[in-house]
Order: C-alpha cells, then sequence, then structure tokens
C-alpha cells in the first residue's frame, strides 16, 4: 500500500483511442480493402470425426465470380506442416497439414477453401462444393477419449491422452493417514468460448514486385505471428509484415497463427491478388477455439480444525481435437499454482489433457480459470464437512506477511502478495454476522440467500525463466524503443499489441514517466513488425509489466542521453542534479528543482541538427532500444466475495452485492484497471451461470449462436465495488505486477461458493457449471430426493 | 437475388444512388457500398447489436435488414453522431468513465441511447441495463456503459434546464 512518487504513471487519464472508437473512426480488420480484393470462404466439416473420400468442386468452379477452390492438397505444396513438439515428458509430440487431407476431426473443420469475387458468391460456391465422407465414431467426452479401444482423434498417437504428468512434493499420501478427515471434492468446468466482438479475420496481400508479404490480421502477439507464417510459407522473416489494426476483441483467441489464416496467405502469394477472410459467428463459435472444459477432483487431509495437511489434485482436461499450442500449457499452470494464497507443503498432481473430437482448446482469458474454485471450493468442503467456519478454514491455512516470501510445494515463489489482508478487507466490507442474520431471516419465509468468498492468486507475468523450466521453448521477454524527435516530439514502439484493453494511454504514461514528460505528449506505436521491435506481444496479464516496464526502462535509458546532452549545453559536468520534467530540463539548486531554460526539444535539436556541439563521446539522434525480461513469474492477488439469492421457483439467480479487493502493485492507470477487473469478473460470471459450448452425443456443435451461446447482457451483470491495494513487487520496474484475468479465476469461484452456501438448507451442491436457472432449479428440486447432481450435458 | 438493382439511399442527410444485389444487407452496402466502416458487424443474425443504426430516427439492426427495403427511409449512422467534431455528452460521458473497451459494439451502444435518452431524459440503472440488454459487450461487463448513460442524461437535464 506504499504510495509511489510517480507523477505520470498512476494518473487517471481517458484513453486515447477513445475518440476514435465512439466516432466510428477506429479502423478494425474488415475496414481495410484494396481494390482487387478476394474473398475466401471454408467448406466445413458436418461431421466431428470423418475420412474425406473424395472433394468435387466442379459446380463451385464453375460459378461466375469464382476464381478458385483449393484443398488441403494444394495448401500441402505452398506451407509446411504444424509440428509441436517441445522435450516434455508425457507430451505426444503433434503435427497438423495446414487444412485436413485425409480426415475431418470436429464438426466445424475446414476442408476446402473458395476463392472468390466478394463474400456472397464465395459462400455460394461454397455450398456447392461436394465432400463425400466416410463417418467414423465420434469422440465426445474425456470419458470416451480414454475408454479402451476408442477410436483415435489423431490417427498417429498411440492413444488419445495427448498429455499426462504428474508431480509429489513431501509426502500428501502419509498426510492422508495423519489426518482426522479426508475430504474429495468435484468440479466440472465446462467447454468455453471466446467469442470476441470481431470475429477473426485477415487480409494477405502478396506484393508480387517486392517478393514480400502484408498480412492484415487483428493479433495479440504480432512478431510470433509474422515467424509462424514467414516459416510456414518458406518465407525469410525479412519478407513479411504483420501489421495488426484496432482489434474487437481477442481474449486469447488471437495468438496463435490458424489453419484459415495461413491458408488466405499461402492464396493471396499464389494468385498474386489481395485475399480477406472474416468468418462468420458460426464459424468463430463452432471452429475458432474453444477453452476450458476441465474436471479436477481434490483429496484434502486435513486437522479437526481445518488446517490442510496435504492436498491431491487430479485433472482432465478436454482438449478438443487439434493443437494449436503444447497439450499441457493450459492445465499446467493450474496444478502448478493451485494451491496460490495457501500454505500447503505436501501436494500432488496428476493432470491428463485428452483429445475429442471438437474444437480445438487456446488459452481464454484466465487458461488457470479454474484454479481458484478448485481450491476455494476445496477449502469450504473442508469447512462442511468438519462444521467450520468457511472463513476459519482460510485463516488457518492463509499465507501471512511473515510467511513471505514462500516457494510452493512445486517450486513457484510467492512474493509481496497480501492474500490475507484482501481477504480480511472484503470480510469487513460485507460485513458477515449481519448478512447471516439476513440469510436466517429469509431462509425462515423460504428465500435462499447465499454468500461466498474466493481468493485469487494470479500469475501474471511470465518471464524466459518460467517457460525455460516449463519446457516450452519461447522467450517471456519484451522489447522497446523510445525516440524523441527532431523536434522533441516523442514515438515509442514495443512488441506487445492491444486488443480492446487500452494500451495506448498507460503505456505512453510509462514511458512519460521514464522520460520525463507529459504522457499526452508520447505516442505508442504498435502492431506493426516493422516498426514494433520483436516482442512477445500480449497474452496473460503481461502488458504492464512486461511491455510497460520495458518502456519505463527505455525511457529512462533515453532520459540519460537527454540529461547528458543538456549537462554540455548548459556546461555541467555531469548530470548529477539535472532532471527532465514535463519536458523541461532542471537543475537542483539549494534543495529544489529550478528551470535551466532547455526544454526537450531544445536538446533534441542539437541531438539531431547541431551534432558538433554535442558532448564529446555523444552519438547524434536520440534513440534508445532496450530489451527486458521480467522476473519468472509475477503474481497479483485479490478476494472477491458476492451475496445472491436464489429463486427457488425458477433457478434464477440475482446478485445483492459483489466486491473485489484487489492488489495488483503500481498500476500505471486506474481507470483502465478498473476497467479490466470490472471486465474479467463479468466475463467470469458470465461463463460461470450462462455461456456453455455444447455438442451432441455424435458431435454436432448445438450453440452455433449468439442466441444459443448465451452471452450476459447488462441485465443479469451486477456493479462490482472494488477496494484498490496497491503492494509494488520489488523485482519488477516501477513496481508493476500485471493483472486482468484474476477477475475470472475469483468470479467463477466466489460464485460457486455463494451457490453452494444457498444451498446448504437443501442438503444439496454445485459441483458443475454453467449454473444456469434451468440447472439451479432442477438441483434444488433434487433436495431430499438422494439424487445426485444433474450431469451437465443434459441440459433440462 | 443476385442481380443488382438500382437504388437510392438516404444516409446522414445525404442521397446516393447504388446498384445493389437485392440480397445484400443493409450493413454491408452501408461498409462497402458507402464506406461507412463504423457501422460493425458482429454476429449477422440480430443477437449482438453492433451494427445498430437508426432507421427514421428508430434503432434498428442493418445486419437483418436489406438495403432495398431502404428506399424512401430516413438513415442514421454513427458517423453523423459527432459531425460537428464535438462529442455529444453521451460519447463524452462514455470516455470520462470508461464505458468502452475494444470498441467494437460502441457506435451501436451510442446510437440506441442516442435515441432513447430523448425518450428517457430521467431514466434509472434498471431501465438503462434494460435498454442497453439489446447490445452484447464482451469487454467492460457493462458497469460503466450504465454509469456513462446516467451520467449524459445527467448532464443532458442540467444542459436542459440552463
Amino acid at each position: 500500500m506504499t504510495a509511489a512518487p510517480f507523477t505520470q504513471i498512476g494518473r487517471a487519464l481517458p484513453r486515447k483511442e477513445d475518440a476514435r472508437f465512439l466516432t466510428g473512426a477506429g479502423r478494425y480488420l474488415d475496414d481495410i480493402a484494396p481494390k482487387g480484393t478476394l474473398t475466401a470462404s471454408f467448406v466445413r466439416a458436418p461431421h466431428a470425426h470423418a475420412r474425406i473420400l473424395a472433394i468435387n468442386a466442379e459446380a463451385a468452379r464453375a460459378l461466375p465470380g469464382v476464381v478458385g477452390v483449393f484443398t488441403g492438397k494444394d495448401l500441402a505444396l505452398w506451407t509446411t506442416n504444424l509440428r509441436l513438439a517441445p522435450p516434455i515428458e508425457g507430451l505426444h509430440p503433434v503435427e497438423m497439414t495446414t487444412l485436413p487431407i485425409d480426415k475431418v476431426r470436429f464438426h466445424g473443420d475446414p476442408v476446402a477453401v473458395v476463392v472468390a469475387r466478394d463474400r456472397y458468391l464465395a459462400e455460394d460456391a461454397a455450398e456447392l462444393v461436394d465432400v463425400t465422407y466416410e463417418v467414423l465414431p465420434a469422440i465426445t467426452s474425456a470419458a470416451a477419449a480414454l475408454a479402451e479401444g476408442a477410436a483415435l482423434v489423431d490417427d498417429a498417437l498411440p492413444d488419445n491422452l495427448v498429455s499426462h504428468q504428474s508431480f509429489s512434493a513431501g509426502n500428501p499420501l502419509a498426510r492422508q493417514t495423519e489426518a482426522a478427515r479426508v475430504v474429495e471434492t468435484q468440479f466440472d468446468l465446462h467447454r468455453h468460448t471466446h467469442a470476441p466482438m470481431e470475429t477473426r479475420g485477415c487480409l494477405a496481400d502478396w506484393d508480387r514486385g517486392r517478393e514480400h508479404l502484408i498480412m492484415h490480421i487483428g493479433t495479440q502477439a504480432p512478431h510470433p505471428m509474422r515467424s509462424a507464417l514467414a516459416s510456414r510459407l518458406g518465407l525469410s522473416e525479412n519478407q513479411v509484415t504483420v501489421i495488426s489494426p484496432d482489434i474487437g476483441g481477442a481474449f486469447g483467441q488471437k495468438i496463435a497463427l490458424y489453419r484459415e489464416e495461413l491458408t488466405v496467405a499461402a492464396l493471396a502469394r499464389h494468385l498474386a491478388r489481395p485475399v480477406h477472410w472474416r468468418e462468420d459467428r458460426l464459424e468463430n463459435l463452432t471452429a475458432a477455439s474453444h477453452a476450458r472444459e476441465t474436471r479436477c477432483v481434490t483429496r484434502a487431509a486435513v486437522r479437526a480444525d481445518g488446517r490442510i495437511l496435504g492436498l491431491e489434485l487430479k485433472l482432465t482436461e478436454d482438449f478438443g481435437a487439434y493443437c494449436f499450442y503444447p497439450a499441457n500449457y493450459m492445465a499446467r499452470v493450474i496444478a502448478m499454482i493451485l494451491t496460490g494464497p495457501y500454505k500447503i507443503a505436501d501436494y500432488a498432481f496428476d493432470v491428463k489433457v485428452v483429445l475429442t473430437n471438437k474444437c480445438g482448446n487456446g488459452p481464454m482469458r484466465a487458461p488457470m480459470a479454474i484454479t481458484s474454485w478448485v481450491m476455494e471450493g476445496t477449502i469450504d468442503a473442508v469447512a462442511h464437512a468438519l462444521r467450520l467456519d468457511p472463513l476459519d478454514v482460510r485463516r488457518v491455512n492463509a499465507l501471512g506477511p511473515a510467511d513471505l516470501p514462500y516457494r510452493m510445494a512445486t517450486g513457484e515463489l510467492l512474493e509481496d502478495i497480501t492474500p490475507l489482508e484482501t481477504l480480511e478487507a472484503v470480510v469487513a466490507a460485507v460485513g458477515v454476522p449481519e448478512f447471516r442474520a439476513r440469510q436466517k431471516a429469509a431462509l425462515a419465509e423460504g428465500r435462499l440467500l447465499g454468500l461466498g468468498f474466493c481468493s485469487v492468486v494470479e500469475s501474471t507475468t511470465y518471464g524466459s525463466g518460467f517457460y525455460k523450466a516449463a519446457g516450452i521453448p519461447g522467450s517471456g521477454h519484451e522489447a522497446a524503443w523510445v525516440r524523441i524527435e527532431p523536434s522533441g516530439a516523442v514515438n515509442a514502439s514495443v512488441g506487445l499489441m492491444g486488443s480492446g484493453q487500452g494500451y495506448e494511454s498507460p503505456l505512453a504514461q510509462a514511458v512519460a514517466e521514464g522520460l520525463g514528460v507529459m504522457a499526452e505528449d508520447v505516442n505508442v506505436h504498435m502492431g506493426n513488425t516493422d516498426v514494433a521491435p520483436y516482442g512477445m506481444g500480449s497474452r496473460g496479464g503481461r502488458g504492464a509489466t512486461a511491455g510497460g516496464g520495458t518502456l519505463f526502462l527505455c525511457a529512462q535509458k533515453a532520459r540519460d542521453k537527454v540529461l547528458a546532452i543538456a549537462a554540455g549545453m548548459l556546461q555541467i559536468n555531469d548530470t548529477e542534479g539535472l532532471r527532465l520534467f514535463e519536458g523541461r530540463v532542471e537543475l537542483m539548486r539549494g534543495g529544489a528543482w529550478e528551470p535551466t531554460g532547455l526544454t526537450l526539444a531544445d536538446v533534441a535539436k542539437c541531438a539531431y541538427l547541431d551534432p558538433t556541439n554535442l558532448p564529446e563521446g555523444v552519438d547524434p539522434g536520440l534513440d534508445a532500444s532496450l530489451t527486458y525480461d521480467p522476473p519468472p513469474m509475477t503474481y497479483s492477488n485479490a478476494t472477491h466475495a458476492c451475496e445472491i439469492e436464489i429463486d427457488r421457483a425458477t433457478g434464477a439467480l440475482r446478485f445483492d452485492r459483489y466486491l473485489v479487493a484487489e492488489d495488483c502493485g503500481t498500476v500505471l492507470n486506474p481507470i483502465v484497471v478498473q476497467g479490466q477487473q470490472q471486465g474479467a469478473v463479468a466475463m467470469g460470471l458470465s461463463g460461470a451461470l450462462y455461456e456453455e459450448v455444447i455438442y451432441d452425443a455424435t458431435g454436432q456443435n448445438l450453440t452455433a449462436t449468439l442466441a444459443d451461446y448465451t452471452i450476459a447482457s447488462a441485465v443479469e451483470m451486477p456493479n462490482i465495488e472494488l477496494i484498490a491495494m496497491h503492494t509494488p513487487n520489488r523485482r519488477t520496474p516501477a513496481g508493476i505486477k500485471g493483472m486482468a484475468e484474476g477477475g475470472i479465476m475469483g468470479a467463477i469461484g466466489v460464485i460457486a461458493g455463494a451457490v453452494n452456501d444457498a444451498l446448504v438448507p437443501l442438503g444439496v451442491s454445485a459441483q458443475a457449471m454453467p449454473f444456469t436457472p434451468p440447472r439451479l432449479r432442477a438441483l434444488i428440486r433434487s433436495a431430499g430426493s438422494g439424487a445426485p447432481d444433474i450431469p451437465r450435458k443434459e441440459r433440462p | 437475388m443476385t442481380e443488382p438493382v438500382s437504388i437510392s439511399l438516404t444516409v446522414n442527410g445525404a442521397t446516393h444512388d447504388l446498384v445493389v444485389a437485392p440480397r445484400k444487407t443493409l450493413a454491408d452496402v452501408l461498409r462497402e457500398d458507402l464506406g461507412l466502416t463504423g457501422t460493425h458487424v458482429g454476429c449477422e443474425h440480430g443477437v449482438c447489436g453492433a451494427c445498430t443504426i437508426l432507421i427514421d430516427g428508430a434503432p434498428a439492426r442493418a445486419c437483418l435488414t436489406y438495403a432495398v427495403q431502404m428506399e424512401g427511409h430516413e438513415l442514421t449512422t454513427i458517423e453523423a453522431v459527432a459531425k460537428s467534431g464535438e462529442l455529444t455528452p453521451l460519447q463524452r460521458a462514455l470516455t470520462q468513465v470508461h464505458g468502452l473497451q475494444c470498441g467494437f459494439c460502441t457506435p451501436g451502444i451510442v446510437l440506441t441511447f442516442e435515441v432513447w435518452l430523448r425518450d428517457n431524459p430521467d431514466p434509472d440503472e434498471a431501465g438503462v441495463r434494460e435498454a442497453l440488454s439489446g447490445n452484447i459487450c464482451r469487454c467492460t461487463g457493462y458497469q460503466n456503459i450504465v454509469k456513462a448513460v446516467l451520467a449524459a442524461a445527467a448532464e443532458m437535464r442540467r444542459g436542459a434546464g440552463a
């Protein structure tokens, strides 16, 4: 809670992006249309699992306005396969062609592509492509995937268990024999999809003369996207430019190079024409990427006072049909950080990831979303089993200030976090005894009120050390440049690309703080790989620490040169006692800063236009660049609390109150941080309560429209009260920690806690999301009948 | 349905003579034929509300409307809202309280509430939330949009009273 002595960092500046977005002047992918652009439309599999016997495109090709129809065999001539084979024990290497050639693996798998003069014609033609299939058995659940003799989703693998890792620290089994109780709890998080308001799309423009690809694509990670495109098209990285326009939301769905995008790029080169593709909403919901479908079972060995002596986790993730990321990538983080805010030395996990005939999984905002539900749900189950106050069970296990820094059983290092403080802050704000009185009175009238708590330890910035330890190739570093132009104008760039968060103001603030100017006078350029330095893009909660931190350090480097030149101009021996403040060079005299009359513009003019007057050893120009690798991991923390009421007759859930105490260190811009906190909570609640990707037993996706995949509207979402805390991280520039995913972790966990608290009087518990009104009503009606939680797939 | 026909559209006060296929949606004609790309297409099945424009002053889904149906109607898109260069009270409130993030749904929300606030000058929160339920926002969680609409209403009442 230390107030940092910053003047630009921490300002509540409105976002630079807003003016263009509010007036319809934002420029998104579909707003770019060079002359002569062709449009691609994909022919998609109607089956979950089938061999491709023949593709007849004669009728489609004959349609006026159609330029061509292409299949996996064509793409194999122009592109290389995607092979993922990181040296991780228990992880099978996988390889896929650019478009399927032999068989399709999920409902929506692309089998051919039509290129035509416009999108209407392309879709007409796609309907005329006749594909003959031999239907194969569809694997539509993790259990079916692991069953003896199950059909293989990937014919190159020995079975559908694509990844299996286990780990043990201490001796959890021995702790079970010493324990007063062993409490087993199950958690089923259903299949989600990202559903950004702007679907995927790209515009590939092949410059035949220069032999250069310009790829316009909304991407969170422009440089890794460029690397992947170049590599798979057989081009050099100096023959590809990726340009990301404004992005209408991404949430993790716009990181990997997908098959459709590579296909479009290859077609632009083949046809020497700009080719455009924008998926429709049906494609986005069925064939972009999915997330989350994970079952966890915990076994907690506990003392009579609720202290957890040992903990076991069994996790199974239904990964879908294809791996665009190493299959262990998301599940592993859950297992690594599960114990979060608690002291648990004896811990073991067993993590299985299986392939099924569904759309492949990708990281969705908070890939580790289930973590806090599993840990806090385990705590609540322990409290329930031992008839203890759930808050007391949290306290008896919590990491306190004296325990930090704390090395988790998995080796992860927690420091500068405040889980006990955020817990006590929300407990005090809720007024627990008063709530319990209200709850009791309501119950007497037959009404069901519930109160939940959920503490979150959010892994935010993944440094290179984390990737190295995980065996995943890649880096967590970031790169930036800061340039003061001859006029004194400040330009800067970084390898991140925002997708709606509003990076332009907070990152300008990081530059302004490091350099000594006003944030309003800094422009940060992102998204163009010819402009930005090679960085790792936007993922997780790394934007502020990796992006802001690198820009801050780089701006300090530029400031040092500015002051060295200023010292020369002022005929002072060194820069001690000089500072740049709001664009003016100031000198310390008698304990106070005084103006020197020099401005940044004067210094810039000298640097560029009068270099013979520069101090000895100082090169012309004002152009700094820098890379920075954050610590292996940074953590933010929070505690969520919510009060709900469940309508006994309808199962409808209403929020009476929702609170979050969050400690995310130094914040660059509190307005943007607050927006991320609110948005993350809402996305978590919408997923926990309403959204669900549903496949039927044959693998047909039944949730292909936004009327079926239901995202919460303004009517369902609560106002969120925020209690802000700011313990800086000691290892990062300016003490930044990062945030923006933890809200999802907390929302999922706290709503489960509140629902189960409300259901206690009925003797039932909810273990499978989403908690839709029909599901809650069914659960309420099952009370007393001895019936367990209804199966998730049977949507009442 | 694919043979182009001649139509005349009145958009933001200007009349345009166009030749478009009868099956082409109004959203696509606004964006592709008239270059008015502030109208965004989010779902093409009428649920998300991103493509909301005004037809004769009333909010409507441009993705569920064919351009050929629009002869003789006055169309208003986001490009007409701050035409003088000055943001409206609603647009100002949206930026002041951070009621937008990626901006993709924003034009539809602005147009919906520019009209709604005229008919509902003194709204309460529940009313704003109900009216907003026709527009999906994936980023904000709606809280600051609601706050902005209420703030804009108060600002407009002050302006009207002055």
